[in-house]
């Protein structure tokens, strides 16, 4: 036990001491979190729109103030020829390009049929269809107003016939923290507990300290579990100062119990640890335990985990990755956790022992393997 | 110039023997783009939706087929009372809930404007924005044709009623497929990585072995020593970035439109900024971990803020500052909009010129700081 | 002579860090072709005061002159025309010990023909002709620290700063270690080498002892024996420095 808590102090020192490291994998986090939370926004808002009015008329001008003052609408330019059109679409100055028609007005006071041209980038194909959309839905507004004079009651209301009462659960205000948070505690905790342990056993190995301390009385396991220890520390802490800015200042909240998070918390940061200890056994040099680091840990639990992309959406082959990977479940537990109150996730809890039982045992055979 | 193609020779030697680095080179960038490529779609698919139909008209059946004529939902389970409806959201069996209420069909013949409930399960804000959208035009929409249909309501052309009607017409990528867009920012994720963390970290690892110093004492002059530890990244940049691209193209099918001397200058000015973050790193640290923290520190929010990810435009101005000064957007700009533009010079000169001054400021004072004398 | 006349010169040479004066105010002035030993303990200054000779590191104050060229004003060019052998025996593990050989020459310049030959010359002349094609990594100290002399004096240059370049290595190595920086004095260079072994410094020509960054004796070893009326330089490095 001595020699654990002496691995684990010498560990410590190293960690306090590269303040820079230290700096970063605290900074790192709560940076990430304020971002998410305060700059990301998936809505669309602020639309750079072009207008290519060649009716010049009244009518004309009234639609482009109507479509400008939406609030979705950025008024990005006002174009004289159609060649700008391409130009802008290329150099990305502006989304959409909404033509007017000669003879707009005149169709419109002749009870006709009145067209606009709406041409939108569509190399974004996500937020295209939601452009086009938005925009038909801020004619539709402006063809409301032009028949708000218009007599029938029936009419007017029956332009949108029913009364669609919206609700959003678990999420009312639809805070991008309320997703983010949890999905940036599993990548921290991923990144801490795996990454930096990768490397700091790489280093040693590199360095040939890890010899030196092979040769005193310590026995292999008491050094990995000394050297690891400090960083489930770490990653307790990072973890927590996440949840922390999440709860104070966007408010996302915590309906269940912080005991059972922390339980489940500690099945995934010992999976973390045992990637860590597996990778580090696998990798020659700190440079490339870094990299398949990256590459098997961080980069799955970003892309592969629901995080950022839905699992849905994707080809089978990877959304079954998805499924073994450990922070696709622990994200789904911290979302059930903090936004529903619930405490037993037996399918998702089943896969991670499972997860850990299989990482430690291969980075045990391979540690041992390496010690030589 | 004897002593720089020395110096770079020694480089490929280490990087070619080192057999792990030469998995990173080639495995590494296709099982990225491959992941990424595939994974990363941000189309709304498949959500399930799950109904309640209190009324069992016609008409409310007819409402609840007309979501599942598109793609973007699929049937879930049905329900049969409320409660039930609510299970499904809890246990997430629906990611979304239609509720009709009895009488829905009379109200609305009798322009009576029945309420329809819609819950969206909110705990993945951006789908949930999406999908509430979707699923309230589908409801209006069918709504509209169902009155018109019967007589109510504006017909298209007739009745003295004048509408403005939208045409949309998309360019590039027709299809709207995400894919198109992530691909080219994958591209350009690959050659950052690359050029800035390895860069730092061969550098520091030199003054971790000791080497370093050995090559401070030879005539090595300053640029010198800076080109040969940064002129073997460019190549395996630049090399990754055409393996990557043609992988792209021919498996993806990505279009290339535009022009390629522009792409290639682009480039250029692009390593210029990467190679600099990853020398500067390599002069404020000590270890090789430094290094990679703190280009990983710069990486993560380049990434975060180029708006390959989330769109600038939503971001509050603070943001957009940050964002106008990080040369990832730019070349995110310039590499999307030659692949699926048609972009060329003309175009993209304004971004071309920001990331060429971008790279020269930072590369520069890289360089600099790199000064002959051990720090 | 002249200080550009000396192999290398200094004068009230200094160097501080903060508030710490790691060399304070040395001078010494080595001829060609001497084997300068320039002892010390640890901390004493004496890494500092070889950066500095090397262009590695500029003087607070002071002045010193490697091969008639000026510390503060030439630098650059001195690298030239110096050889340098770390402590760390800096080589790279991973490249083969023809392959160093190739590289440092290479970095100071010397034309590929001349590369074979030297690297020829100099893999027999340091026993390492059955070494070539092996990496680096794999060679016992002892080999390494020869491979580091040859690429240190590949291009031959006149002067040769050696930091502690018997460290750890077996006494046999060690004795075939200075049989061959008598054969580099022998053809006209000089060499300037710190040491911690005392038994060293009698192979010196002459010896100065850094205790905290001033020089408190130069001399000959015979000459600092009688002086301090040791019979051996541990004594009298024990005497200089104990107090």
């Amino acid at each position: 036990m001595n020699r654990i808590f002496a691995m684990a102090r010498k560990e410590i020192y190293h960690i306090l001491r590269d303040r820079r490291s230290l700096g970063v994998a605290i900074l790192m986090p709560l940076a990430m979190v304020l971002v998410f939370g305060f700059a990301i926004d998936m809505e669309l808002k602020h639309l750079p729109v072009a207008f290519l009015d060649q009716d010049h008329s009244p009518a004309s001008r009234a639609l482009i103030r109507n479509m400008t003052s939406s609030g979705f609408i950025v008024d990005a330019a006002r174009l004289r020829t159609r060649a700008e059109i391409g130009a802008g679409f290329r150099s990305s100055r502006f989304r959409a390009a909404v033509v007017i028609p000669r003879h707009f007005a005149r169709r419109l006071d002749e009870g006709q049929n009145s067209p606009v041209q709406i041409l939108i980038d569509g190399a974004d194909g996500t937020t295209a269809a939601t452009v086009d959309n938005y925009l038909n839905t801020v004619l539709q507004q402006f063809n409301r107003e032009l028949l708000n004079g218009g007599s029938s009651t029936a009419l007017r209301a029956s332009l949108i016939p029913v009364d669609p009462r919206l609700r959003i659960d678990f999420n009312p205000e639809l805070e991008s923290a309320y997703f983010v948070v949890p999905g940036l505690v599993a990548v921290i905790l991923m990144m801490i507990c795996a990454l930096l342990t990768s490397i700091a056993l790489a280093r040693e190995k590199e360095t040939g300290t890890l010899e030196q301390v092979l040769t005193t009385p310590v026995t292999p396991l008491q050094v990995i579990v000394g050297k690891l220890l400090p960083y489930v520390g770490l990653g307790a802490i990072d973890a927590s100062l996440v949840l922390a800015v999440g709860r104070l200042v966007f408010g996302v909240p915590m309906h269940g119990s912080w005991w059972v998070l922390a339980a489940y918390s500690l099945v995934y940061i010992m999976i973390a640890l045992s990637l860590g200890l597996l990778i580090s056994a696998l990798a020659g040099s700190q440079r490339n335990a870094m990299m398949i680091a990256l590459v098997t840990t961080y980069l799955p639990s970003l892309i592969l985990s629901g995080f950022i992309f839905e699992l849905r959406g994707m080809p089978l082959p990877l959304r079954l990755v998805g499924e073994i990977i450990p922070a696709t479940h622990y994200i789904r537990i911290v979302h059930g956790i903090l936004l529903k109150g619930e405490f037993w996730f037996g399918r998702d809890l089943a896969v991670m022992l499972v997860l850990l039982l299989v990482f430690t045992g291969a980075a045990t055979r391979r540690f041992r393997a390496t010690l030589e | 110039m004897r002593a720089l193609q020395t110096l770079v020779r020694k480089e490929f030697r280490q990087i070619f023997r080192d057999p792990g680095m030469l998995r990173i080179i080639f495995a590494v960038p296709l099982v990225q783009l491959l992941v990424f490529s595939y994974a990363a779609n941000t189309d709304l698919h498949k959500v399930p939706i799950s109904a309640l139909d209190q009324d069992q008209s016609a008409a409310s059946r007819r409402l609840v087929e007309a979501f599942f004529h598109c793609d973007v939902f699929v049937p879930g389970p049905t329900a049969r009372d409320p409660r039930e409806l609510q299970n499904l959201l809890s246990n997430e069996s629906a990611r979304v809930t239609l509720w009709i209420p009895k009488g829905f069909a009379e109200d609305l013949a009798g322009g009576q404007r029945p309420q329809v409930g819609i819950t969206v399960d909110g705990q993945n804000s951006s789908v949930a924005g999406r999908a509430s959208g979707y699923a309230q035009i589908i409801v209006a929409r069918e709504t509209q044709r169902m009155l018109r249909e019967r007589g109510f309501g504006p017909a298209s052309g007739s009745e003295g009623m004048a509408q403005v009607t939208g045409i949309t017409r998309f360019f590039y990528n027709p299809q709207l497929e995400s894919r198109f867009f992530m691909v080219p920012g994958i591209l350009v994720l690959l050659i950052t990585v690359i050029s800035s963390l390895l860069t730092g970290m061969a550098v520091v690892r030199e003054k971790e072995i000791g080497t370093l110093e050995q090559l401070l004492v030879s005539p090595l002059r300053p640029f010198e020593l800076v080109a040969g530890k940064t002129i073997p990244f460019v190549v395996v940049a630049f090399f990754e970035f055409c393996f990557a691209g043609v992988v792209a193209v021919l498996w993806f099918h990505l279009p290339l439109e535009g022009s390629l001397p522009l792409l290639a200058l682009s480039g250029m000015a692009y390593l210029l900024v990467t190679l600099g973050v990853g020398l500067l790193a390599s002069t404020l640290s000590q270890t090789q971990q430094q290094a990679m923290l703190t280009v990983w520190f710069f990486l993560v929010f380049g990434i975060l803020m180029s708006g390959f990810f989330y769109p600038i435009e939503n971001m509050p101005q603070w943001a957009q500052w940050i964002s106008a000064a990080d040369p990832v957007r730019y070349i995110m700009n310039i590499v999307r909009g030659i692949f699926l533009k048609g972009a060329g010079f003309l175009d993209l000169w304004r971004d071309l010129a920001i990331l060429t001054g971008m790279g020269l400021f930072v590369f520069g004072s890289a360089a600099q700081r790199f000064q002959k004398r051990l720090s | 002579m002249t200080h550009d006349e000396y192999a290398v010169y200094a004068e009230g040479l200094t160097r501080r860090f903060g508030e710490f004066t790691a060399v304070d105010e040395i001078s010494l002035a080595v001829r060609p072709g001497e084997i300068f030993g320039f002892l010390g303990a640890n901390g004493a200054g004496k890494t500092t005061a070889i950066r500095m000779f090397c262009g590695l590191l500029a003087p607070s104050e002071g002045e010193a002159w490697v091969g008639g060229l000026s510390v503060n004003q030439h630098g650059e060019r001195i690298k030239r025309k110096i050889g340098y052998m770390s402590q760390r025996f800096s080589l790279y593990d991973d490249l083969r010990v023809h392959e160093n050989l190739e590289f440092y020459g290479g970095i100071y310049g010397v034309d590929a023909g001349k590369i074979r030959e030297r690297s020829h010359e100099l893999v027999s002349r340091l026993d390492l002709s059955k070494m070539q094609e092996r990496m680096t990594s794999s060679l016992p100290l002892g080999y390494k620290q020869r491979l580091a002399l040859g690429c240190a004096v590949l291009h031959e240059p006149k002067i040769v700063f050696l930091d502690e370049p018997t460290g750890g290595v077996d006494p046999v190595a060690r004795r075939q270690f200075w049989d061959l920086i008598y054969e580099l004095a022998d053809g006209g260079t000089t060499v300037f080498v710190t040491t911690h072994y005392m038994d060293e410094a009698e192979y010196c020509g002459r010896v100065s002892i850094m205790v905290r960054g001033k020089i408190e004796a130069l001399d000959t070893p015979q000459k600092l024996k009688e002086r301090t009326g040791s019979s051996s330089m541990q004594d009298v490095f024990l005497e200089l420095v104990g107090s």
